[in-house]
């Protein structure tokens, strides 16, 4: 099978920050200014506040399992020789209930709901990169 | 909560198959013909449309009679263009075009108002494959990372319930089995026919996305379904006696679901908080109680949406659904029948009208082989609960 490129994100005025964070191997958040909480995915206004200035910051990249599922179907663009692959939330530890959604890297041994994990990039032939998750 | 009653006076189906062989303006058609006559009146007397008409499959063509059908198809095709006062086509699945269709008749604007809901199983390609190579929106969280459908979402949210309660596969198999026996009992069903499921089928299932196999998924079929709505004072001359709607709520959903938030998925805990909002509008509408619920059709277009909405609902608490399912209390002959019809994992994914109409059958008293004896009130609760869902309550008698 040939193998055929994952869906690349495109970036938009909302999301410009994550993914420039993203090429330069950085989790970046979004973070209200008004106060102080953190939102992701980005968004136009606060959830919390109704604020819409942002500052964007560095996250730590470190955070808890808060659930995973194990994709077996291989009908999934770019990831057909992939599967099984893990698909995470992870509560990054930011916030309470700030969670990510990302995959697994570098093999599943220990994978359980509370397993710590830290953030890694995957880069593809393209130069893109991915955020990641790899357990510690 | 209307001053002018609104009642349900007909349900239609068409055929619901894995792949039919004809269109499915035609199917859609054969169902609204159904409905009509089962209601007792002549398709001209339809002054009113509503449908969701989206095909909920990302790549896939939109070719209208084909692929999905609009108002604009069936009015043209009944002869309705110049009849019509009033159509809709929201965005909010079958649960918004059944809320717009009530407001239609409450307010006095439509007498006679078709909700119909056509579901297309494309060809080629699996269902809610992401085909573009460009990922924008909200999906731009998710595809990327080889994540593309609800199951893998919605997947970690049952995980952690799991998780959190103690609820295994075992105790899942309970209604997988329960939706089968009771498609056995509904011809429209796709599974009307198959051989029983046992315990050990589902435990056996294919893995899609673990914990979701293949048997928490409902099955995409080609099929389309109708209802016809009208005032409480009209559905006296009812045909086949009505359900008379007590009321709904629904939900636009809390937090932070934007696209992107629903495109990464929901955490259980959202969930739950959105169900128990909507529930509590739904209960503060109708005056009603869960305790005074005889039946209820509650959405499974993946399995354990069903626990989600037991809970919601209030028929058991926060984290009970999977063992409130057991001991044959949801089964047709128990304590809280659920899901009457098979649900979607039975008849087929008709994508919420199936509950629908189940709901108006076993409150009109019209559910045949499978009819509850001496339902009053009957529920169906349509959506994800992470937005876009809706509940509704119908009742055998008017208010």
């Amino acid at each position: 099978m040939t193998a055929i490129a994952p869906p690349r994100p495109i970036a938009d005025p909302i999301t410009q920050p994550f993914w420039q964070g993203v090429a330069e191997h950085r989790l970046v958040l979004q973070r209200c200014a008004t106060n102080s909480t953190f939102v992701h995915p980005p968004e136009q206004v606060c959830p919390c506040c109704g604020g819409s200035e942002f500052a964007y910051v560095t996250a730590a990249g470190t955070g808890t399992v808060h659930s995973f599922a194990v994709m077996r179907d291989r009908r999934v663009r770019g990831y057909e020789d992939r599967v099984p692959y893990v698909n995470l939330w992870v509560d990054l530890d930011e916030q309470p209930g700030l969670i990510m959604l990302a995959n697994l890297v570098g093999g599943d041994d220990g994978l359980a709901i509370g397993a710590r994990v830290d953030v890694e990039f995957e880069t593809f032939s393209d130069g893109s990169a991915l955020p990641a998750f790899r357990l510690i | 909560m209307f001053e002018r009653g609104v009642a349900v006076t007909g349900t239609g189906y068409s055929k619901v198959e894995r792949r039919s062989s004809r269109s499915l303006g035609d199917l859609t058609l054969e169902a609204i013909g159904n409905a009509c006559a089962n209601a007792g009146i002549e398709p001209g007397e339809i002054d009113g449309l509503a449908t969701f008409p989206d095909n909920p499959s990302f790549g896939n063509a939109s070719i209208d009679g084909i692929d999905v059908v609009s108002v604009h198809h069936v009015a043209r095709r009944l002869g309705l263009v110049e009849r019509l006062r009033w159509n809709s086509q929201c965005d909010a699945l079958i649960q918004g075009s059944m809320v717009d269709a009530i407001n239609a008749v409450a307010s006095g604007t439509c007498e006679t108002v078709i909700v119909f809901r056509a579901m297309h199983n494309p060809t080629g390609g699996a269902y809610n494959a992401f085909t573009a190579d460009r990922a924008v929106g909200g999906t731009q969280f998710a595809a990327p990372f080889g994540v593309h459908r609800g199951y893998q979402t919605y997947g970690q949210a049952y995980r952690r319930y799991m998780w959190e309660y103690g609820a295994t596969r075992e105790h899942m198999a309970t209604l997988i089995l329960n939706g089968r026996r009771n498609a056995a009992l509904n011809s429209n069903a796709y599974f009307s026919t198959a051989p029983a499921l046992t315990v050990q089928d589902y435990l056996d299932a294919r893995m899609l996305a673990d914990p979701v196999c293949l048997l928490d998924c409902d099955i995409p079929v080609d099929g389309a379904v109708a209802l016809v709505l009208t005032s409480a004072t009209r559905a006296r001359h009812a045909q086949h006696g009505a359900a008379h709607l007590a009321g709904y709520a629904q939900s636009v959903g809390r937090g932070g679901t934007s696209d992107a938030a629903i495109a990464i998925g929901l955490p259980l805990s959202q969930l739950q908080e959105n169900g128990r909002v909507l529930a509590e509008r739904l209960w503060a509408a109708t005056g009603l109680r869960p305790t005074d619920v005889d039946v209820a059709q509650l959405y499974d277009g993946y399995s354990f949406f069903v626990y989600w909405w037991l809970e919601a609902l209030g028929f058991c608490g926060r984290g009970e659904a999977f063992e409130f399912i057991q001991d044959g209390r949801i089964a047709l002959e128990g304590q809280l029948p659920v899901n009457t019809f098979g649900g979607q994992l039975g008849e087929g994914r008709l994508h919420g009208i199936g509950h629908l109409a189940e709901a108006i059958r076993q409150a009109a008293g019209t559910a045949g082989d499978r009819q509850v004896p001496g339902v009053g009130v009957s529920v169906a609760a349509l959506g994800p609960l992470s937005h876009i869902s809706a509940a509704f309550v119908f009742t055998s008698e008017p208010k």
